[in-house]
């Protein structure tokens, strides 16, 4: 798994490549809880290279979620490629997530009124 | 052929409710073996079961795929059961009660007898878990012994098509009413890893008669409880649960048993795009357990 961060419209931008699983879950937790930490509360993650997630990457994931939350933000989800939309809508995160078509109107999203 | 086991733990393989779907498990174990990849333990759900009972047995994939053919035909369900329609229609004069079931089953009950005998859960060369649903109470129970013909009958006993089934006093009916894809019961015998195969139930392409409403209302309810159980399982589980999901393009229907090559396949695709991170997961945990050994 590779993680590249970046700036949009004042939104952290975390782009994920590869695998979130057993063996890179904690290394996703720990960055993104980094940002958090640092007063990146308005996260995307963007989705369009990530072609796998498993039970540990989903635990990862809603980590994230909870965190962003408590601290007023929010980690919402872009360009999610079919296969982990299968995992995530059979897993019920698409009912608890917000996730969106591409990075772009993922960042624009946290303009909209909640 | 078996070919030595690369890895020094094994996987769980638990296979969900889906009718004859549940072949395609017969694709993931052909993906474990090419790996060397061990099965520590089988569960199997509904269909599943089948599935997973005649592996536990030792037979090999291509064998259980030619006794899927001889075993689940449309013709199980041919006979109707002309006593449950008259007690649906004259409860009191008939005496309705809880063996309730509109497909008689004595067929059924030849093939699985045929293909099982008197074989028991607990004398499984691996160790097998087959689940059914408590018909008094909802529960899920967990069958780790006795016959595998009851347990397997208990199983596949789709409400209103086939009469609950009596195991040791009490009424079992389809192990989907309670979990699809029972992840939970490989957690609870210690599962570390655990490769899950399941399956969506169909949604009716027409609505054209009471027994089609009947299996849509069920769909909807067991795709729904597939999701949650799937959700909580994967939340509450410290390891690693591998969902491995076919993805048919083709509608596969209850006993559309001359796709079972096509099945297979899928299910041999699904789990080959799986098999990179399973054997990175497995090789890091060997390592883990070394250096603890060390």
């Amino acid at each position: 798994m590779e993680i590249e961060l970046s700036l949009s419209g004042g939104i952290t931008v975390v782009g994920i490549r590869g695998s979130v699983d057993g063996l890179t879950a904690d290394d996703l937790m720990r960055i993104l809880s980094d940002r958090v930490s640092e007063g990146a509360v308005r996260l995307v993650a963007d989705c369009s290279a990530l072609d796998y997630t498993s039970s540990a990457g989903l635990r990862s994931l809603l980590g994230a979620v909870k965190l962003a939350r408590q601290h007023g933000g929010d980690l919402r989800l872009a360009a999610i490629q079919p296969p982990v939309l299968r995992v995530l809508d059979l897993s019920g995160f698409t009912g608890i997530l917000k996730y969106y078509p591409d990075v772009e109107t993922a960042v624009v999203s946290f303009a909209e009124p909640a | 052929m078996n070919l030595p086991h690369r890895h020094q733990r094994g996987v769980a393989v638990v296979i969900g409710s889906g009718s004859v779907k549940c072949a395609a498990a017969l694709g993931l174990v052909n993906v474990l073996n090419r790996a060397g990849i061990a099965i520590d333990m089988l569960v199997g759900c509904s269909a599943g079961c089948l599935y997973a009972t005649m592996l536990a047995a030792g037979r090999s994939t291509a064998e259980a795929a030619e006794m899927t053919r001889q075993l689940w035909t449309s013709t199980i369900t041919d006979q109707h059961n002309r006593r449950a329609w008259l007690k649906a229609a004259f409860p009191r004069l008939f005496g309705f009660d809880a063996r309730f079931g509109l497909r008689d089953d004595r067929l059924v009950m030849e093939r699985l007898n045929a293909a099982f005998g008197d074989a028991r859960i607990e004398a499984m060369p691996t160790p097998l878990f087959l689940t059914a649903t408590d018909f008094a109470n909802g529960n899920q129970a967990v069958f780790s012994s006795g016959r595998a013909v009851d347990a397997i009958r208990a199983s596949i006993a789709v409400p209103f098509l086939f009469s609950p089934w009596p195991i040791d006093g009490r009424l079992y009916i389809d192990g989907y009413m309670s979990d699809p894809l029972p992840v939970g019961v490989a957690m609870r015998e210690g599962a570390e890893v655990i490769v899950a195969m399941g399956f969506d139930s169909p949604y009716q392409e027409h609505i054209s008669n009471a027994g089609r409403f009947a299996f849509q209302v069920s769909a909807i309810l067991s795709n729904n409880l597939l999701k949650s159980q799937f959700a909580f399982h994967g939340l509450a589980h410290h390891a690693e649960i591998i969902p491995i999901i076919p993805e048919f393009k083709q509608r596969i229907r209850m006993f559309d048993i001359e796709k079972i090559p096509y099945i297979i396949e899928e299910g041999e695709r699904a789990a080959d795009a799986q098999l990179p991170y399973l054997s990175r997961l497995l090789d890091a945990q060997a390592a883990v357990t070394a250096g603890g050994a060390a």
